[in-house]
């Protein structure tokens, strides 16, 4: 198994690698002038070529990738055009926010997913069950722009529950993590966006887990289950829900790609300061750095969590060894 | 005493095609130490009746009418949790399928363990205890117990299973066609093993068969039944020297052990009825060769021909012509004839 999870972290550095090459050679293909973004076009033509210089723009491309690589290795993405600080710092100060909003809203879809799959297969026919169909169905199908912008006008224009952007109320400052994190003030700001993220992602895990539990249930050692004399929570909980579990756990590493551009919108419309609104951003301004740090941060995110859910297969289902 | 009294009972499965008839008017009793072997061809309801016991029929399968008494009780009218607490305790199940019937995620072990501890207040240590001592009886070694069922072979798996149904010393062992995923060698094994510890802890059995030569090995009692219904039941050597339904007759010329050296296999023409329809008058005599009007019309009742041998034939005083006929193959060649007869006839 250490052997398994070492050799998979060096197919993953090697991939990153890779996906770093090629994003930086796709942002140097985009559209538009950076030095303009950085460089002030009204600036006497020296000073803006002093400044092309300074920042490494007028190199080639060849030079300025090596550069780049030399620097990834050293996780040193340079520094932001657009905020003049070192793209690492501005990662470490947003990812935070975006891994609690992400992994809050995972939890609330895979929570209620999980169980209420589960259920739903217990209840198969029933009014609850297409209910519930219906209603995740909806809510992967409805804009996620939209059904955020709705929740913010009813709960926070009209009921003012709970407050409408960003992640703390202004005027509030603190510094260490748990000044910022773990406050009460945060808590409020966290609700509204990991529900809607919640709601967006729901539909994989719920539908998921129904149809691979109804397939369960049809398996000889449930029956067995219950010849056994088990109380039916137990049979359905604990020998069905847990084989059903399996096919979700494996959606669940494909479904992070996807649940991360659902991220980014979230975060844009709730103002969330996190990673996917700055790359958003990042991309407008054409901040290469910043936008390059971005993206290889998201891809390595995205290779672990996979990582994670192979491992988390492995644990769960006994059947499966890695070598 | 009586352990089991089944009365009068009929199993429904609704499906969209319609209602079928899986058990209709069955009764018989189980005596306590008893074991009766449940034979007949493939879908003539031995696993429905099985499941029923228990209560483990599938969603679309309901009990319309008749009772079960397990030890004077109704086992159809009882709640579900009184249900529950028989199972494995009082009434266990060794199923058809030994490859699938373990949960592939916990180890064999824990799935003992929790069947022990859902009937008792035993702890873990305890109820531990108790399936090492089972896996011996069956015998599996103790460090199997903390195996998962995949590192297992088949024959280590009923096993296994078998060893579950005996861990609480249950009234009755249901074991439908333990052995028919296993290869012929392990069969034989298992065979035995179950009806050793069956007589040890005198407990009752139903053992159900497709293979009418087990049952002549190991139980008492045989019930032979046909398209829902019972055509026979009579005490194992008295079926095996002197059967009388045509049915069995048939049976016993379609299987080899039973057969003597030197004689030929026939097996009897034909496909048992469609239990969606409507059946008139006898099960068996669309195949049977000695069917009359009578059989077409009126369905016989189950009558005693002898002490607890019960048959289901409108002519028991004919069973000496009968047995004479039913060993020769025209006889059956002529039921052949007659079917393709009556299938162009309809056409
Ligand atoms: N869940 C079900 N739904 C509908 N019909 C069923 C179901 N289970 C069994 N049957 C039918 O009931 C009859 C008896 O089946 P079964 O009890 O399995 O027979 P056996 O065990 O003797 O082979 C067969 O005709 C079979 O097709
Ligand atoms: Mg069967």
């Amino acid at each position: 198994m250490l052997k398994y999870i070492a050799k998979r972290v060096a197919i993953m550095l090697a991939m990153l690698m890779l996906v770093s090459t090629m994003i930086f050679f796709l942002f140097r293909a985009m559209p538009g002038d950076a030095t303009a973004f950085i460089v002030d076009p009204s600036m006497p033509p020296e000073a803006r070529e002093l400044m092309a210089e300074r920042y490494g723009l007028n190199d080639s491309k060849w030079v300025q990738y090596t550069i780049f690589m030399k620097d990834l290795v050293r996780l040193d993405f340079g520094n932001s055009f657009f905020y003049g600080r070192p793209v690492t710092d501005l990662i470490k100060e947003r990812m935070p926010a975006t891994l609690i909003l992400m992994f809050s809203a995972m939890i609330i879809a895979y929570l209620i997913g999980v169980f209420g799959g589960a259920w739903m297969a217990w209840k198969r026919g029933s009014k609850l069950e297409s209910a519930g169909v219906t209603f995740s169905l909806i809510f992967r199908s409805a804009p996620t722009f939209w059904v955020g912008l709705m929740m913010i006008l009813v709960f926070s224009a009209r009921l003012r529950w709970f407050p409408a952007q960003g992640m703390r109320t202004s005027g509030y400052s603190g510094d260490t993590f748990a000044e910022i994190f773990l406050t009460l003030d945060f808590l409020k700001h966290l609700i509204l966006p990991s529900i809607v993220a919640g709601l967006y992602f729901i539909a994989t895990p719920l539908l998921i887990m129904r149809n691979s539990m109804l397939e369960v249930l049809s398996e000889d050692y449930i029956e067995m289950a219950n010849a056994k004399g088990l109380k039916e929570k137990t049979v359905l909980y604990k020998h069905a829900a847990r084989n059903a579990l399996l096919p979700v756990v494996t959606a669940g590493a494909l479904f992070i790609g996807s649940a991360i551009g659902g991220q980014v919108l979230i975060e844009v419309v709730f103002s969330w300061p996190g990673l996917g609104r700055e790359i958003v951003q990042a991309v407008t301004r054409h901040d290469y750095p910043l936008a390059q740090g971005a993206f290889i941060m998201i891809s390595a995110l995205m290779m672990f969590m996979n990582l994670v859910a192979d491992i988390l297969y492995a644990v769960l289902d006994p059947r499966i060894s890695y070598k | 005493m009586n352990l089991l009294e089944v009365r009068n009972l009929d199993i429904d499965y609704v499906t969209q095609e319609g209602t079928l008839k899986a058990i209709s008017d069955v009764s018989f009793d189980l005596k306590q130490g008893e074991s009766i072997g449940l034979v007949g061809e493939s879908g003539c309801g031995k696993t429905t009746l099985a499941k029923s016991i228990m209560r483990l029929l599938p969603k679309n399968g309901v009990i319309s009418k008749g009772e079960m008494l397990f030890k004077g009780e109704d086992i159809v009218k009882k709640s579900k949790e009184e249900v529950r607490k028989l199972r494995l305790k009082e009434i266990a199940m060794i199923s058809q399928s030994a490859m699938n019937a373990l949960n592939p995620v916990y180890t064999v072990g824990d799935q003992l363990i929790e069947g022990i501890r859902a009937h008792s207040n035993a702890t873990k240590e305890e109820a531990a205890k108790r399936a090492e001592e089972v896996f011996k009886i069956i015998g599996l070694e103790a460090k199997r117990l903390k195996s998962y069922p995949h590192q297992m072979s088949g024959g280590m798996k009923q096993r296994a299973i078998i060893a579950m149904a005996l861990t609480l010393n249950p009234s009755l062992i249901i074991a439908d066609e333990p052995t028919t995923a296993l290869d012929v060698v392990v069969q034989d094994k298992i065979l035995n093993q179950i009806i050793e510890i069956q007589k040890q802890i005198n407990s009752s059995m139903v053992f159900i068969t497709h293979d009418i030569s087990v049952v002549s090995e190991i139980c008492e009692t045989i019930i032979v039944m046909y398209g829902g219904k019972i055509m026979e039941k009579a005490n194992t050597k008295v079926f095996f020297k002197a059967p009388y339904h045509p049915y069995s007759l048939g049976l016993q010329n379609a299987f080899p052990s039973i057969k003597e050296i030197g004689e030929e296999l026939i097996s009897i023409p034909g496909s048992p009825p469609n239990l969606m329809k409507e059946q008139n008058g006898c099960r068996f005599q669309e195949r049977c060769p000695f069917r009359t009007e009578l059989c077409q019309k009126e369905l016989p009742e189950l009558k005693e021909v002898g002490e607890e041998h019960l048959i289901a034939c409108h002519y028991p005083e004919k069973v000496n012509e009968f047995r004479e006929d039913a060993k020769k193959r025209e006889t059956w060649e002529g039921v052949r004839n007659r079917l393709i007869e009556e299938s162009v006839g309809e056409a």
